[in-house]
């Protein structure tokens, strides 16, 4: 810990230690009658207002990952990084169209996962667990890419980083962590709703300051982009091919103007898809609170369009691009940008500010996971009369050792290893999409077809991303591939492979009449919103009114 | 919002331009996000901005109106739907 800032180190653990107390005293915001229901602990007591949600769901969605992954694209390739900008825009008219649906449909039979979902709608154990296996699989390398993103500001800031001794090494991640896994035992989703305000209003902070500050140091935005249009053009020695791109083109040099498109629209409809925002959005008080966010949210597309142009500042900045060049990872581009241009007071800011946005998101994906796996594996398979004390009890425990598997997956294996693993994630979580999205608007799928086309998708996706090669990695080089001549990202095929299995095999099933399973939802209930009749009380297969 | 009445696929028939225009402005702010040789070029610059970098920037806001149109017109699908057939 030679070179540690003591303003910055002593800035980022105040505001640590703040958040850390905010965690605790979570538990007893909002406070309701019986705790011990998972509807608290999991879901916040399915209490918060449009307000509280537009925080929850920001601080959920726009995670520390992202804060350092997508300018780290854009400072290695150039504008195909903007692909999560135009993803941030098209995600809300996608989610507007569904979301409100599983909302409606969720609180009227007590749903707590997207797989409650599934399992009531087509009266399929194995297709929920199916849902429930693919979102507990996506989640984890998401969960140890938050951790990547810590320990990305905690190499820059310079703590730790000079021993060679794993633990020692990675000794104030394991703080970290420990106080987020204790806290969200504690708290459930409470603490990372509470968090959030700090979390938010740090990024927002940080981000305006450097958007207009920055640029006085660089010559002004025109050098900015300047710098980044010739250094994109630059012939690489290496691949013989341009850097980058400066924007999408037509020609095939790796990130065509079709990557771009389905690169946006694969992740934007993925987004909702995830356990941990469909967490977020089910502990809304109301359906018009999911539907006013779609309005309010593209406030945090801003942000993060901001926050990739973080990339083009680090290219335009020598001291920066020579650290970057100096360790071989462009992840800590922002990091060491923010480190040269602020003083070392804001610095700590900025840094905290990603710290806490990496322990937000971290709590409620372990939460949403934890609930996935109370929900549709032990009580459907173990213990059909699980208490509600006991689901919270077991949701509780769960969350611990998911994070523990997670802290495993970012200290253990080779980060390379988690951004593949994360990339594959969009991959397998796409493909929830027939039977979730179909699911809300139609019964018409049958339940063995979509399972089909789930497993075919999730085969050819895995099988693609593999063979994906470069000319300096043969494998899980990107996330796209080339098919009948275009560059497209992988989950949007796979989709549609899946889409299609699920199609033809739904009419051969119906024609052999395959017993199609009950139905335990009914047309208006997915337009419904229930909170003036009374709350119907959690479980699978509860009574329903109608 | 506090009913809980179906929107039924008859509220839609009722209201033909109202939900056409719903399902306009879906698509619409959709495509113009997604089809970038519309936008994917230098010029017109605002600022020193290229037009791909603006066009993203100021696309956000715009699609924040478009569902608030979007809303306020299901809302009025969703009120006379309430009214017409009475579901309880």
């Amino acid at each position: 810990m030679s070179n540690v800032n003591t303003t910055t180190f002593t800035i980022v653990v105040v505001l640590f230690v703040i958040v850390t107390g905010l965690g605790f005293i979570a538990a007893r915001w909002r406070r309701a009658a019986n705790m011990q229901h998972l509807d608290e602990w999991g879901l916040g007591g399915r209490g918060f207002g449009t307000f509280i949600t537009w925080f929850l769901l920001g601080g959920d969605l726009y995670t520390a990952y992202t804060f350092i992954a997508v300018p780290a694209l854009v400072f290695g390739s150039g504008s195909i990084g903007f692909y999560a900008v135009a993803y941030t825009i098209v995600v809300f008219p996608i989610v507007l169209i569904f979301l409100p649906r599983l909302w409606s449909v969720s609180r009227v039979h007590g749903y707590v996962t997207p797989a409650d979902f599934i399992r009531g709608r087509y009266g399929s154990r194995g297709l929920a667990l199916a849902s429930a296996f693919t979102g507990i699989l996506a989640l984890m390398p998401y969960i140890a890419l938050q951790l990547v993103g810590i320990q990305a500001v905690l190499a820059v800031m310079g703590v730790g980083a000079s021993s060679s001794n794993t633990f020692v090494k990675d000794l104030p991640l394991f703080i970290a962590f420990l106080v987020l896994a204790i806290f969200t035992y504690v708290s459930g989703l409470r603490a990372p709703a509470l968090i959030a305000f700090v979390k938010d209003t740090l990024i927002y902070v940080f981000v305006l300051v450097a958007v207009f500050y920055i640029p006085t140091r660089l010559g002004g935005w025109s050098n900015i982009f300047g710098t980044a249009q010739t250094h994109f053009a630059t012939i690489s020695p290496v691949t013989k091919k341009p850097l980058g791109t400066f924007l999408p083109t037509a020609a095939n040099i790796g990130s065509t103007r079709l990557d771009f498109a389905s690169l946006a629209l694969g992740s934007a409809v993925a987004l909702f898809l995830y356990p941990h925002a469909i967490t977020g959005t089910l502990a809304a008080k109301r359906r018009s609170a999911v539907k006013r966010n779609m309005i309010y949210l593209p406030l945090y597309s801003v942000l993060l369009a901001l926050i990739a142009l973080f990339g083009y500042m680090a290219v335009a900045d020598p001291v920066t691009a020579a650290n970057v060049k100096k360790t071989g990872n462009a992840q800590l581009a922002v990091p060491y940008l923010f480190q040269h241009m602020f003083p070392s007071w804001f610095t700590g800011i900025a840094f905290a500010g990603i710290i806490i946005g990496a322990l937000v998101p971290a709590a409620i994906m372990s939460i949403a996971a934890a609930n996935l796996f109370t929900r549709n594996v032990f009580v459907e398979f173990f213990k059909q009369d699980a208490s509600p004390a006991l689901q919270t009890r077991m949701s509780q425990w769960v969350s611990l050792v998911v994070k523990l598997g997670a802290l495993l997956f970012a200290v253990e294996l080779p980060h390379t290893f988690s951004i593949n693993l994360q990339l594959l994630g969009g991959i397998w979580i796409l493909q929830l999409g027939p039977m979730l999205i179909g699911g809300l608007f139609t019964r018409w799928f049958h339940r063995w077809a979509l399972l089909t086309g789930w497993a075919a998708g999730m085969i050819y996706g895995t099988i693609a991303a593999y063979n994906v090669k470069n000319p300096t990695t043969s494998h899980w080089a990107g996330s796209s591939d080339i098919v009948f001549g275009h560059t497209i990202y992988i989950g949007l095929t796979a989709v549609i492979i899946n889409l299609v299995v699920a199609v033809v095999l739904t009419f051969i099933l119906k024609a052999t009449r395959v017993p199609e399973g009950a139905d335990e939802t009914l047309p208006h209930q997915y337009t419904a919103d229930p909170e003036t009749t009374v709350p119907t009380p959690a479980g699978v297969g509860a009574t329903v009114e109608g | 919002m506090s009913h809980t009445t179906t929107r039924s696929g008859s509220a839609i028939a009722a209201h033909p331009v109202a939900s056409a225009t719903i399902a306009i402005l879906v698509v619409a702010d959709i495509f113009f996000a997604l089809y970038t040789p519309l936008y994917s070029r230098l010029t017109p610059k605002l600022g020193d901005f290229p037009f791909f970098y603006w066009y993203l920037l100021i696309f956000m806001p715009v699609t924040s109106l478009v569902l608030w149109i979007v809303m306020q017109l299901q809302k009025r699908i969703a009120a006379t739907a309430a009214e017409g057939d009475g579901v309880q």
